[in-house]
């Protein structure tokens, strides 16, 4: 416990020194990290940027389904249309799934044939006819109000979600939640209740709103049949794919005259895009250089310093300062003032890549979600700094180790 | 343990070899025992190796033969580490150029010492040191930067530099030859009862007769060898 004490003094006292050295040469110190902090800086800022970008395109991907989305079509043999959702699919599909035990699942119909209206305005509307699972299988973010639930299905005013293309472009910005708006089928107006908002994925005039199939059966099919309907399933990465082969077979078995198709269709299907990852390791590449070059005008700096310290070496020796401490000190003075540019360069790096306007600018897009600065790029350029520190320190504290007493304090 | 020697010097030599591959002989047969409370002063013209003896004192040299005890211990026998330890637990050094720390206050100088105590001593560092500093007449010049202080101011902060830590033995290496002839008075005067209130032995080396007077014990060293003052035929 003594002996601990002694090294936890040791350690306190060698960066107390480290700091009043740094303290004392604040100038020298500050020109020669400059290099380091730029490096940092670069450095971070490659891997956030591109650990954001990576991070924000996959939020993109998964809007149209999150890995390992199975998707299963049905196809009427005695029909020429596209694939169908009629009770025994949508029966045959339920049974499979649950034989299966898959958690995640959702009905997917599409109708091109609505408008939504309000004050006069209208504008054309994908209906995306959906289950409550579809949300957390598509990354589906509400900007307001809430997502659907089951029990909406009993709404005597049928209960959907529209995107903020829809509310823009309607001038219904502002509007408390829940309200109404008109959905025309076909000529037949159904007043709706819009109990939330997402953000927009639909481009152009037109808007994209979800409601439950059962709210969707009750009050449009019937005037506007679903253009197609599709079945996906949310499921682990691995196995994905021979699953979606059984769970074909299977459907297929229970479902005689159609033609079932499952297969597995989401972004990662054919392997991870790895063009940032090269992106960033180009930037990396470069920072590693600068880096570098700040390190060898630090290590420069540091050893002329040396040299002209070594008389002070001298006196902290008959103070009693053994050689291990005089290494550890020295070398503690770089890691410090590495890990002080290090900081800096940090900060520096979140201030650019948490600034949304200068992002939105970089990629030329608008974000919905400001993505988190990633911790691990800011880890990783402390780690990296106090490891330059640390190199960079140690020939100049075997300098500094190497002095023999007599002659430095002669000097 | 209280009769022993601090240090006892027993037939002490030290040369180095030149670069023509011949030796300098600089100490022959040095024979000195240093208890607690003694004053000795050794005197001698430049280049009779006073630096060398005290650096030997000090642990911060080693004899090339002979034997020197440190507290009875065989001081060829402590290990770098333990030297080290034993300059800064026992040992103060007062230099000829003050050697303070360039860039620090008179307060952090006498604090740089402390550094390397564990414990208490590190820890109540600023108290010990400014507690050093009133006993040396500078309670008032704590933040003073060495530049802004006299040469006897400064060599009064090292002096307080060598007793921060109550050492049992002070060296001091011409500690008056950077300053006047009644600033140098003054200093040793200091330092001299400094040490009487703390126990300490006292080493100055000078080569200020003067100076030399003001101790108990005196020598000479001449030739590498060391002689009681009284012995000393002056040529």
């Amino acid at each position: 416990m003594n002996a601990l004490a002694r090294l936890a003094t040791g350690f306190a006292a060698a960066l107390l020194e480290a700091w009043q050295e740094l303290r004392i040469h604040k100038l020298r110190v500050l020109l020669s990290l400059i290099g380091v902090t730029v490096a940092v800086a670069s450095l971070t800022t490659a891997l956030a940027g591109a650990g954001m970008a990576r991070q924000m395109m996959t939020e993109t991907l998964e809007r149209d389904g999150r890995p390992a989305m199975i998707t299963t079509y049905a196809f009427d043999a005695r029909s020429d249309g596209g694939p169908q959702g009629d009770d025994s699919v949508a029966q045959a599909f339920e049974k499979t799934s649950a034989r299966f035990k898959i958690d995640y699942t959702t009905m997917i119909g599409r109708s091109y044939d609505q408008q939504v209206v309000s004050q006069g305005v209208a504008l054309d509307a994908e209906t995306l006819v959906v289950e409550p699972d579809y949300a957390p299988m598509h990354r589906l973010v509400m900007t307001e109000g809430r997502w659907l639930e089951s029990e909406d299905a009993q709404n005597l005013s049928p209960a959907v979600v529209v995107d903020q293309n829809i509310i823009r472009e309607l001038g219904l910005e502002g509007q408390q939640l829940p309200f109404t708006v008109d959905l025309v089928s076909n000529g037949n107006a159904v007043s709706v209740t819009v109990i939330g908002t997402s953000s927009s994925r639909s481009f152009g005039m037109s808007g994209q709103l979800w409601m439950l199939p059962a709210t969707y059966e009750h009050w449009f099919s019937e005037r506007a049949p679903l253009n197609e309907v599709s079945y996906k399933m949310w499921v682990p990465i691995e196995g994905s794919e021979e699953l979606a082969m059984h769970f074909g077979q299977q459907m297929q078995a229970e479902l005689p005259g159609y033609t079932v198709d499952s297969h597995r269709e989401d972004y990662l299907m054919w392997g991870a895009d790895e063009s940032l990852k090269q992106l960033a390791l180009v930037v990396s590449g470069i920072a590693v250089i600068i880096l570098l070059l700040g390190s060898l005008s630090l290590l420069n700096v540091s050893m002329v310093t040396m040299k002209q310290r070594i008389r002070e070496v001298g006196i902290r020796r008959s103070f009693g300062a053994t050689t291990g401490r005089v290494f550890f000190s020295v070398m503690m003075e770089s890691v410090v003032a590495t890990a002080v540019a290090g900081g800096l360069g940090v900060l520096i790096s979140v201030a650019l890549v948490s600034n949304e306007s200068l992002l939105n600018m970089v990629l030329a897009t608008e974000l919905d979600q400001m993505p988190p600065f990633p911790l691990d790029a800011a880890l990783l350029g402390m780690g990296v700094s106090v490891a330059v520190g640390a190199l960079t320190g140690v020939l100049p504290a075997l300098v500094a180790a190497r002095v023999k007493i007599v002659d430095a304090i002669r000097v | 343990m209280s009769g022993e020697p601090l240090l006892k010097l027993e037939d002490v030599t030290r040369s180095v070899r030149l670069p023509d591959d011949s030796e300098l002989h600089i100490l022959n047969g040095i024979d000195l025992t240093v208890s607690e409370g003694d004053h000795i002063a050794i005197v001698g013209r430049s280049g009779t190796g006073k630096s060398t003896l005290l650096n030997i004192l000090g642990l911060l040299d080693r004899p090339t033969s002979g034997s020197l005890l440190w507290r009875g211990k065989d001081a060829a026998r402590l290990s770098a580490k333990q030297a080290a330890h034993a300059r800064g637990r026992d040992l103060g050094f007062v230099f000829q150029q003050f050697n303070l720390l360039p860039g620090r206050t008179a307060l952090e100088n006498v604090m740089a010492p402390l550094m390397y105590a564990s414990g208490r001593d590190f820890w109540n560092r600023r108290k010990l040191a400014t507690e050093a500093l009133e006993r040396v007449g500078l309670g008032g010049r704590l933040d003073s930067m060495p530049q802004t202080l006299s040469g006897g101011e400064q060599q009064r902060v090292a002096i307080a530099r060598a007793l921060v830590r109550r050492p049992r033995v002070v060296l001091a290496d011409e500690p008056t030859g950077a300053l006047d002839v009644s600033t140098g008075r003054a200093v040793m005067e200091l330092l001299d009862s400094a040490t009487v209130d703390s126990g300490a032995a006292l080493i100055t080396i000078t080569h200020d007769s003067n100076v030399a007077a003001l101790a108990r014990e005196q020598f000479r060293l001449d030739s590498g060898r060391l002689h009681p003052l009284s012995e000393v035929v002056v040529p």
